[in-house]
């Protein structure tokens, strides 16, 4: 697979952002219409007393060969939860999927806790409006921790494959300290669970569906499954579980599987390969990949440094 | 008709020497009835750290069949340590409901995590004694019962039973965190799930008993007792503000079903209510019914929810 770099292609400094927010456009996921493609992303806010973060969605239109900007969202997408709501504190990311005139959107909802920084858990927003708004379908997740997925389930990807809703999500394994001083850093893993309406789920409880490539601290993230030419193409991103944030040689790259039968991945992270070495602006890490096919041409979305801070980038398959 | 004659505290925590896990509280009785002794299990809490938070075990106190306020003896250590560091019952085990399964005790219990924004958050975890109720083993690091689309957070209070093969599961969700003075409040209402193995369960997504009291009426501990060709229900209820005192806080009410999933509220017949002085003059909450030798019993905490210990009363006349 050789993908041909476009660059970055949309930096949210450039735009003005709904609900009070100035940088960070991240895990773009994209809905193609006829005439645009939406990508919707996870920005975010600064709380006024806390001076910490609430990530919000919001969206870019884009034209069909993503070389320029058509239109950023005015309003917020969706509201965030309220009080002691699993989303109370932002949502990243929003996950969208067309089932004839209506959209869902899987969301991961963030909290905060108090022993360690964050909890998750996956949530379902419908949209009556081509993605422009989100309703949820109530206020707590459709997805959330379990016997064996016994915390941070998040980065829901939805894809409905003949009757079958397919779900690939990830769930956290273990918190852990890696110095006396330091906060609890978390490792998470790639999951399965599926569902005949896209509510109810019955999970693969506790299943890892991609194996470690980098050690048992491997943590895994934002799966996103497509079918290309008769085989299913799984892409990811994964990273150290410490040191990872400003060390380039232990912070996320994206990796990839192949599977013939959605259950069993064969991990090849050679894919994909871009074709020119990494620019300024993906230097240090490249995450939260995003493939989907516009009318037979594959597209991947990805962020670069800082976690996606200054935008998303593209490129597209080489056929 | 049916009252309840009330025997007394018969348990209080302050009187256990060297537990200093131990050294307040007795929450949410649930019992198992052995050979010689009647095993309540209850939630207990060490002194509070020095951010003024609490944490709870559940331990339990063997009464002697024959004389229920006679203590014989009471657990060693507590029957689960707490979660690991992120779990979701890292700072707490409470309550806690058993029962008996071929030769296992299977425990369930409220897990208590810590929040920013609200206090605390709860799931519903679940363990397994092969030593006869005195030590469990989680089955797993996460809860059995959790959030979910209408029951979005404080999944506690589990009651497990067993009616003709299939295990119920009564507990409470929370319904909104009400601000009360600027500190958040949880209201919640009773549930049911149900399974066939104790383990996957099945939400009926339902509130069992209607509020009486105000919208916003908090409801906890629904204890199902089956009699007299009927299902009863203890529980009990308190308003959404100031309810740590006697005017809004606990009391215990009643409802009955023919069929575990249609409940008739009707706190008239309850037959318990404060007493005029003593331990239990404030409140009274935490139902917990049991058979034992030919006379049926209620456990139950009095003032400030459990903190000096729980008693128990007899059954007088029949439910039925």
């Amino acid at each position: 697979m050789r993908w041909r770099k476009l660059g970055k292609v949309f930096d949210p400094t450039e735009v003005i952002l709904p609900s009070g927010c100035r940088d960070y456009a991240q895990a773009p996921q994209a809905l193609v219409f006829s005439d645009f493609i939406r990508v919707f992303f996870s920005t975010r806010s600064r709380e006024a007393r806390s001076e910490k973060y609430l990530s919000h969605v919001a969206f870019v239109d884009m034209d069909r060969s993503l070389g320029k900007v058509l239109r950023v969202a005015e309003d917020e997408v969706i509201s965030l939860g309220g009080l002691g709501t699993f989303d109370e504190h932002g949502i990243f990311p929003l996950s969208v999927v067309r089932l004839g005139d209506v959209i869902y959107g899987y969301t991961t909802g963030w909290s905060r806790r108090v022993s360690v920084s964050v909890e998750t858990a996956i949530g379902l927003a419908v949209s009556h409006d081509d993605g422009l708004s989100f309703e949820r379908v109530g206020d707590g997740p459709v997805l959330a921790a379990s016997l064996r997925e016994p915390f941070l389930v998040g980065d829901g990807f939805v894809r409905r494959i003949g009757d079958v809703f397919h779900m690939w999500h990830i769930f956290g394994t273990r918190w852990s300290r890696y110095s006396d001083e330091g906060l609890p850093e978390r490792t998470y893993k790639i999951g399965h669970a599926s569902s005949v309406d896209g509510l109810v789920w019955e999970r693969e409880e506790g299943r890892q569906v991609i194996e470690d490539r980098i050690g048992r601290d491997e943590s895994q993230a934002l799966p996103v499954v497509i079918d290309i030419s008769g085989q299913y193409h799984m892409f990811f991103c994964y990273r150290h579980s410490d040191d990872f944030r400003a060390n380039p040689t232990r912070g996320y790259r994206i990796g990839h599987a192949v599977s013939s039968n959605l259950r069993d991945w064969a991990r090849n992270d050679l894919d994909p390969q871009l074709e020119e070495g990494p620019e300024d602006w993906d230097r240090q890490m490249q995450c939260y990949p995003h493939v989907f096919d516009c009318d037979g041409t594959i597209f991947l979305l990805y962020n670069g440094n800082e976690f996606g801070r200054y935008g998303f980038g593209a490129a597209v398959l080489e056929t | 008709m049916f009252t309840w004659r009330k025997l007394g505290k018969v348990f209080t925590p302050q009187n256990v020497p060297d537990r200093p896990w131990m050294a307040e509280f007795a929450q949410a009785p649930a019992t198992l009835v052995l050979d010689d002794v009647v095993r309540v299990y209850f939630s207990c809490r060490p002194p509070r750290d020095e951010h003024g938070q609490y944490v709870s075990y559940a331990a339990w106190v063997d009464l002697d069949r024959r004389d229920l306020r006679r203590i014989v003896r009471v657990a060693e250590r507590p029957i689960l340590g707490l979660g690991s560091v992120g779990t979701f019952d890292e700072f707490g085990t409470y309550p806690v409901s058993v029962i008996q399964d071929d030769d296992c005790v299977v425990a369930y219990y409220g897990g208590w995590t810590r929040c920013e924004s609200v206090p605390f958050d709860v799931a519903i975890g679940c363990a397994r004694s092969q030593d006869g109720g005195t030590s469990f083993t989680r089955l797993g690091d996460g809860p059995v019962l959790g959030p979910s689309l209408d029951e979005p957070f404080v999944l506690s209070g589990p009651k497990i039973r067993r009616f003709d093969g299939l295990w119920y599961l009564f507990y409470i969700a929370g319904r909104k965190w009400k601000s009360v003075g600027g500190r958040p409040e949880p209201v919640y209402k009773i549930r049911l799930a149900t399974s066939p193995d104790g383990v996957t369960w099945t939400k009926l997504n339902q509130d069992l008993v209607e509020s009486r009291i105000e919208a916003d009426e908090a409801q906890a501990s629904p204890d199902v007792f089956s009699a007299g060709g009927r299902y009863h229900m203890f529980f009990c209820y308190r308003r959404s503000a100031d309810f740590r005192g006697k005017a809004n806080g606990y009391r215990i009410g009643y409802a009955s079903s023919p069929d575990l999933r249609s409940w008739t509220r009707d706190d008239s017949s309850v037959g318990i209510d404060i007493s005029d002085e003593g331990w239990d003059s404030e409140m009274i909450s935490y139902p917990h019914v049991f058979n034992l030798d030919g006379a049926t019993y209620m456990a139950y905490l009095g003032n400030e929810v459990g903190r000096y210990g729980f008693g128990l009363a007899i059954l007088d006349g029949s439910l039925g």
